[in-house]
């Protein structure tokens, strides 16, 4: 115990040799973002200038019909809160379905493994498209009908659900055998285990491709266009980019709206990440 | 004086092997047992069926006049095994800190969720128990931040801070660097001055021999020999203890 107090003691001078090198891979790291954020921006001001319709040393660049743009952005923008409330409504149900099925790989009871892995296979077996289509169309047949809203969030979110699973199976397996041990011999039940040692290391390890998974959700929201029923973003763009045909301009802005929403979510995600990387160092 | 932990007749299969024999052992308050002997002679498995991480094929185990036996099922069963966990305290030779919490968050973790205090107040108990394993200044750390042996005392901790009848060590000191052994054994040393039951597996010799009222020797799932470490040390009635002593001389322990 004495000898920890020394190193500390003798850490405490201002320019140990730990610290400037951490000082110099601090500067480093800077320079590094600067450099990659300037890029990104040199980028995004050339993909302006190419639809911008100035002819720039003799190239002639794209001219988009500013006026279709500004009539209709209002309502593309209007499906947003649809896409949201797909994305959303559909991702709470892939949480749940990938908890249970990641916990059901878990089991030792033949059944319930049968059961996760048998969900699995076939939802992935099987293409999200189709799997829309089949609750929305195929299912009025047996009497079931669904509003295309419905149709959607299930199919979202038992697809999405069966490929996280495999991201919380991980995360879960990453949980060393020792710490459910120590949390039983301290007298933790297996639910108070789970909870408040397995879990919050299983998600930690799980939260970024989880995030990963949110991002290509919201875009695949675009798919429940094809009922024909939900009124979100890409069903708009399509509509009035049909009707006029100003494809071009309708996909750029709901395209653009697709991007911003991804960089938020991009933004959320990383915050989270490092929430969640206390006690990493 | 009734005894603290009372092994009765206890037998445990793995499969087709049989890891424990027939064992029967009474450690008596405030006594120090230490148990060695070779890897697979069944100490570990032993010590890990006092508080259930391993569940006996036969027999029973008594803490506290807590009485389970190897056939119980169902809740009753359950609540009497939770019982005994609450009187035992466990050291892990990996130390199996939960790395998502402080050094402070680790200790009273046991204490708040197992137990329902008040969080104040096994915080109090928490900050004692670290400041008495010396590692109250690193309370806010996350483990990853501590040493091998500063781990292991914060685990020392940890394990106190449930106030258990009985503390068993499970090699604790056999992930440690050899320069940090001797701060894990001098915490132990402490508790055992302090009156704590202990239970220990270890090859530390130097510590049996020093720290141990009896020495249990272990070989093919039985116990072999039992005394005081005097006695086992220099005069071994077994051969076998004899070449495990040997051993450890020749090897510098």
């Amino acid at each position: 115990m004495k000898v920890d107090s020394t190193i500390a003691a003798a850490s405490k001078p201002a320019n140990s040799q730990a610290e400037l090198l951490f000082e110099a891979q601090q500067k480093k790291q800077r320079q590094f973002r600067t450099g990659v954020t300037a890029t990104w921006g040199g980028l995004l001001l050339i993909l302006i200038y190419l639809f911008s319709g100035q002819n720039f040393l003799g190239i002639q660049t794209i001219k988009l019909d500013y006026e279709f743009m500004q009539k209709n952005v209002v309502f593309i923008a209007g499906g947003l809160v649809e896409t949201i409330k797909i994305s959303i409504l559909s991702i709470s149900l892939a949480i749940t379905l990938a908890l249970l099925a990641a916990l059901g790989r878990l089991s030792t009871f033949p059944p319930i493994y049968a059961l996760s892995t048998f969900y699995v296979s076939l939802i992935r077996g099987t293409p999200l498209y189709l799997q829309i289509f089949f609750f929305f169309l195929a299912l009025p047949q047996l009497g079931i009908v669904l509003s295309g809203l419905i149709s959607g969030v299930l199919a979202l979110g038992l697809n999405y659900g069966a490929y996280m699973s495999e991201t919380f199976r991980a995360g879960l397996a990453s949980v060393g055998k020792g710490q459910r041990e120590a949390a039983i011999a301290i007298g933790m039940t297996p639910i108070q285990t789970m909870r408040r040692i397995v879990l919050p290391q299983a998600l930690r390890f799980a939260i970024p491709p989880m995030g990963n998974d949110f991002i290509s959700m919201t875009k695949d929201s675009a798919l429940v266009a094809a009922t024909g029923f939900v009124h979100e973003v890409m069903w708009r763009a399509t509509r009035v980019g049909r009707a006029q045909f100003n494809n071009l301009e309708a996909l750029i802005m709901a395209a653009m709206f697709y991007w911003v929403m991804t960089l938020i979510l991009t933004y959320v995600q990383s915050r989270i990440e490092t929430r969640l990387s206390k006690g990493d160092r | 004086m009734a005894p603290v932990v009372r092994i009765t007749n206890l037998d445990k299969y793995f499969g087709r092997l049989h890891v424990l024999k027939n064992i029967s052992l009474d450690v008596q308050p405030r006594e120090v047992v230490c148990l060695i002997g070779r890897s697979g002679s069944g100490k570990s498995t032993l010590l890990r069926c006092v508080n259930f991480l391993e569940e006996p094929s036969d027999g029973s185990i008594e803490v506290d006049g807590i009485q389970v036996h190897s056939h119980g099922r169902g809740k009753e069963h359950r609540d009497l095994v939770h019982e005994v966990r609450l009187r035992t305290g466990m050291v892990f030779q990996e130390f199996n800190l939960f790395p998502h919490m402080t050094v402070l968050e680790n200790v009273i973790e046991g204490p708040v969720t197992v137990k329902g205090m008040d969080r104040t107040e096994a915080i109090a108990l928490a900050e004692e128990n670290l400041d008495n394993v010396g590692m109250l200044f690193k309370k806010d750390e996350y483990p990853a931040r501590l040493s091998g042996g500063q781990k292991q005392r914060v685990a020392i901790a940890r394990a106190l801070t449930m106030q258990p009848r009985v503390m068993l060590f499970d090699e604790p000191t056999s992930a440690l660097d050899p320069e940090l052994i001797g701060e894990v054994l001098n915490v132990m040393k402490k508790v055992a001055k302090d009156g704590m039951t202990m239970l220990v597996v270890t090859h530390e010799m130097g510590f049996a021999r020093e720290v141990a009222d009896r020495v249990l020797v272990m070989a093919d799932g039985e116990i072999i020999e039992d005394a005081k470490p005097n006695n086992l040390f220099n005069k071994p009635k077994d051969p076998r203890t004899k070449a495990l002593i040997d051993r450890y001389r020749t090897g510098g322990g």
